[in-house]
């Protein structure tokens, strides 16, 4: 497969040479120091991770690497050069190639397009269609893939939109690729493609740097791991040298909560038991179809329960947690909540009406209203409790807020900072607050631990549960499958819109392993 | 960033002090988030200093009573921006008040002219709202649109006629005084004043930043997100009827076409002056007024200095975009 592109300066093997040094590479954001003395060396042809917690400063760094980010003070050297600050383009010659968990994809563009956006190839200012059609199969082919050349980008998957993104950093002859996040959003057969391509482009000489919160993916496929806590760099060491439970414990610097956190991250029976003397249905759902993802899917969640929606990303889990919520007016099925039988909600205020509220996925887009302050985005469920008279009261907003937001675990005197200031895992714990606020009966959450730290994600699960326990019926879908059987009692699993099964949660690796078995049909089962 | 700068130091330092207590409220006076204020005092300062009459009552009555009326529909202006909208129409109906209130001069008494010319207004602004949050069109095209609209209908009932006044009594809130105190800037500080409170205080006013600051967010949460966006078209459109009542009061007669299309435009100007967001969400009443002194103080020298009206544009121009890109450069650094 290599030699399938010929790359300039990509040709002889870099290893041994040194790609990257920074020297006391420093940040700060207002008052705030987000990288602190950085001193990094990172040989060429490796992959080096970088891992920590929220807010520990790895992305930032990655962000400086790429140009993006101008350290305050502190040097960093590319390839033997400085690296100059605020010119993209020339950052780009120098080889440097940044895909970002939110993915630089022009939607309405072809494939191809995207592939060739910033360079495409062109004699005279006249696009040479055919040569990068050319250029296009080629790395196609390289890396096994078959994407349309043609097809609006924007209809490609998020695995396959990634990867034209990695492709076109080749295209421009990266000899450094930078991933914050990349499997965040990918499910787990195309993580292994990823790691595949970044295996492959190592063996090319490409060194790669990547931000991952997933500690197993960081062991298999990193040669070098260094992990970051307050802006500082912890330790770095070669993977080999690490574990997991060594690597948690760096991170947070406390050896207790790695047990904690290898505990519920590492698939283990969770000790939680719902009370069972009140197992009443509290929502059920029959034939529910929203035309073309999901089709026919029933089933029902008691008091204290919490249910998973298993499968794969594209397989209709989120649809069926927004159907509920009231975001699909094209929803049909028969809706029970508490016995009594109720119009399908078709607005989110109806759903509302009925109890059912939703966290949801997209966290910046649809859950938090940034520019306001923390405690004001948790009253907002329900503003007239802070009110009299229609006027709000300050003291009260921000003893409601405090009052709901004690449970999760976020600094009372953080409440009056603007939500955007905030940590991902602190903004999601902002969301919880504000249905703790305004309880519903039903929550729906819809990958609530997505791209939040070690520490943060443990707390989530252990708030989903107390929620539960408090008599709430909860959907729950994760990418995370081991999260999903750590704290789900039973996982309704669905494959391309259809519910293809419903097994029992809580048993472990036995739970993923039936939840994957379902997913993938019969395909996955034989091997 | 400044907020959490506070946050640290009450802590750090507890206050043995109250001075120590007011100094990082007294730090925050200086950093951008206020620098409109900054201008504001510097342009009052260099004119007291160049024009000896600046600050003698009838020059500041002068220039509150000219600027009443835009002044006013700024106060709506920044409910709808707030809210994420943007609405191009207001001077239609200004114009359209202006010549309904004069049209029922003589017909009907004078509390009633105003209720329902304000209610025209209500009416016209519920269109936009109407058209904007159902027919989901963009709010920039929207009042595009329902402008050319609201003023034709305007021509037509007025048939090319103009209206001046028969009856005495509708000119008192345009000319007459109250204390020295024009009544049409006992309106204005009114407008101010209750604007200020609704928006910085009630429920109604939160919610506005809510959704003008996430949309899908606030609806989430279970916020009317259409009913409260298209509200503040409606108040948009009662503040335009209301300044277009004070005008015709002051000039003593109403014609549809009485801003010449520039008071949309001079109202927006005013509240992206002050430092309100453009992208909803952000910005307050009082920026508003700090924007509306801006360009009133500014105009007063001008005016007594005989700049040329050509000069003047360019000027204000320079200051919107400067004003704007400030705001650009604060929200950049955060």
């Amino acid at each position: 497969m290599p030699d399938a592109v010929e790359i300039p300066g990509r040709v002889s093997p870099e290893s041994g040479r040194t790609a990257i040094i920074c020297h006391n590479v420093t940040k700060d954001f207002g008052s705030v120091r987000a990288l602190d003395g950085i001193n990094l060396e990172v040989r060429a042809g490796t992959v080096h991770a970088l891992v920590g917690e929220n807010g520990a400063g790895k992305s930032t760094l990655l962000g400086v690497l790429a140009g993006r980010i101008s350290p305050t003070s502190g040097t960093v050297h590319l390839f033997g050069l400085e690296l100059p600050y605020g010119v993209p383009r020339v950052i780009r010659s120098m080889g440097v190639a940044a895909i970002y968990q939110e993915l630089m994809i022009a939607p309405t563009l072809s494939a191809q397009s995207n592939v060739y956006l910033g360079q495409p190839i062109a004699k005279r200012g006249v696009l040479m269609e055919k040569a990068m059609r050319h250029g296009f199969d080629r790395l196609c082919a390289r890396f096994g893939e078959q994407i349309p050349a043609d097809v609006p980008a924007g209809t490609l998957s998020v695995a396959q939109q990634q990867l034209l993104e990695i492709m076109r950093g080749l295209v421009a002859s990266a000899r450094l690729i930078l991933f914050d996040e990349p499997t965040a959003s990918l499910p787990p057969r195309d993580r292994e493609a990823l790691f595949r391509v970044m295996a492959d482009l190592r063996a090319d000489g490409v060194t790669i740097m990547f931000v991952s919160h997933n500690l197993d993916e960081v062991l298999g496929i990193a040669d070098v791991v260094t992990v970051f806590r307050d802006g500082r760099l912890a330790a770095t060491a070669p993977a080999k040298e690490w574990t997991k439970s060594s690597l948690v414990a760096k991170m947070l610097g406390r050896e207790l909560a790695a047990k904690e956190s290898a505990e519920a991250t590492g698939g283990q029976e969770a000790q939680y038991e719902p009370s069972r003397n009140e197992s009443r249905v509290l929502v059920r759902v029959e034939g529910l179809t929203v035309l073309p993802a999901i089709q026919d899917i029933n089933f029902e969640i008691r008091r204290g329960e919490i249910v998973g929606l298993g499968g794969l990303v594209g397989s209709g889990r989120t649809t069926v947690l927004r159907a509920l919520a009231g975001l699909q007016p094209n929803a049909k099925g028969r809706l029970w909540i508490e016995g009594k039988e109720v119009p399908w909600p078709h607005t989110v205020r109806q759903a509302r009406g009925f109890g059912i509220a939703l966290l949801p996925e997209d966290r910046k887009g649809e859950g938090l209203v940034l520019t306001m302050c923390g405690a004001d985005n948790v009253v907002m469920s329900d503003f007239r409790t802070v009110a009299r008279a229609g006027f709000i009261s300050h003291a009260r907003t921000m003893a409601r807020a405090s009052a709901a937001s004690a449970d999760f675990g976020i600094a009372a005197n953080r409440l009056s900072e603007m939500s955007a200031n905030l940590s991902g895992g602190n903004q999601q714990k902002l969301l919880f607050a504000r249905w703790k606020h305004c309880p519903p009966k039903v929550l729906l959450a819809d990958e609530p631990t997505r791209g939040i730290d070690v520490g943060a994600k443990v707390e989530i699960l252990e708030s989903l549960q107390r929620l539960a326990a408090e008599g709430k019926a909860i959907a729950f879908v994760s990418s995370e499958l081991e999260e999903v059987a750590a704290i789900c009692d039973r996982v309704i699993v669905l494959a391309e819109g259809r519910q293809v099964g419903e097994i029992l949660g809580k048993r472990g690796e036995t739970t993923v392993q039936d939840i994957l078995r379902g997913a993938f049909g019969v395909e996955a089962a034989v091997d | 960033m400044t907020e959490r700068h506070l946050a640290k130091d009450a802590t750090a330092e507890v206050a043995h002090n109250p001075l120590m207590k007011l100094l990082p409220h007294l730090r925050a006076l200086f950093t951008i988030r206020y620098g409109m204020v900054w201008v504001l005092i510097a342009l009052v300062v260099t004119a007291s200093i160049i024009q000896d009459s600046f600050l003698e009552w009838g020059n500041i009555r002068n220039i509150l009573q000219q600027n009443a009326p835009v002044g006013i529909v700024a106060v709506g202006m920044t409910y709808v921006m707030i809210g994420g909208g943007f609405d191009l129409s207001v001077g239609s109906i200004y114009g359209g008040a202006a010549m309904f209130y004069a049209s029922q001069a003589g017909d009907l008494p004078v509390a009633v002219a105003i209720l329902a010319t304000v209610l025209l207004g209500c009416t016209a602004g519920g269109i936009n709202g109407v058209v904007v949050t159902r027919l989901k069109v963009n709010p920039f095209i929207a009042t595009f649109g329902t402008s050319s609209i609201f003023m034709g209908a305007a021509f037509l009932y007025a048939n090319s006629k103009t209206f001046p006044f028969r009856e005495e009594s509708f000119r008192t809130l345009g000319s007459d005084r109250i204390f020295d105190v024009p009544w049409s800037v006992v309106v204005l500080i009114a407008v101010f004043a209750i604007g200020a409170i609704i928006l910085g205080k009630t429920v109604y006013g939160r919610s506005l930043y809510a959704i003008g600051g996430n949309n899908e967010a606030a609806r989430l949460s279970g916020l009317r997100v259409d009913v409260l966006r298209a509200s503040t078209f409606v108040l948009v459109g009662a503040c335009a009827a209301l300044a277009g009542i004070l005008i015709a009061s002051r000039i003593g007669v109403g014609q549809p076409d009485m801003t010449r299309g520039t008071l949309a435009l001079d109202a927006i100007a005013i509240v992206v002056i002050g430092g309100t967001s453009l992208f909803g969400g952000e910005g307050s009443v009082w920026r508003t007024a700090v924007g509306l002194l801006i360009l009133a103080v500014l105009s007063n020298l001008f005016d007594s200095y005989a700049v040329q009206a050509s000069t003047q544009q360019i000027i204000k121009g320079a200051i919107v975009v400067g004003a704007v890109s400030l705001d650009s450069f604060a929200r950049s650094r955060r």
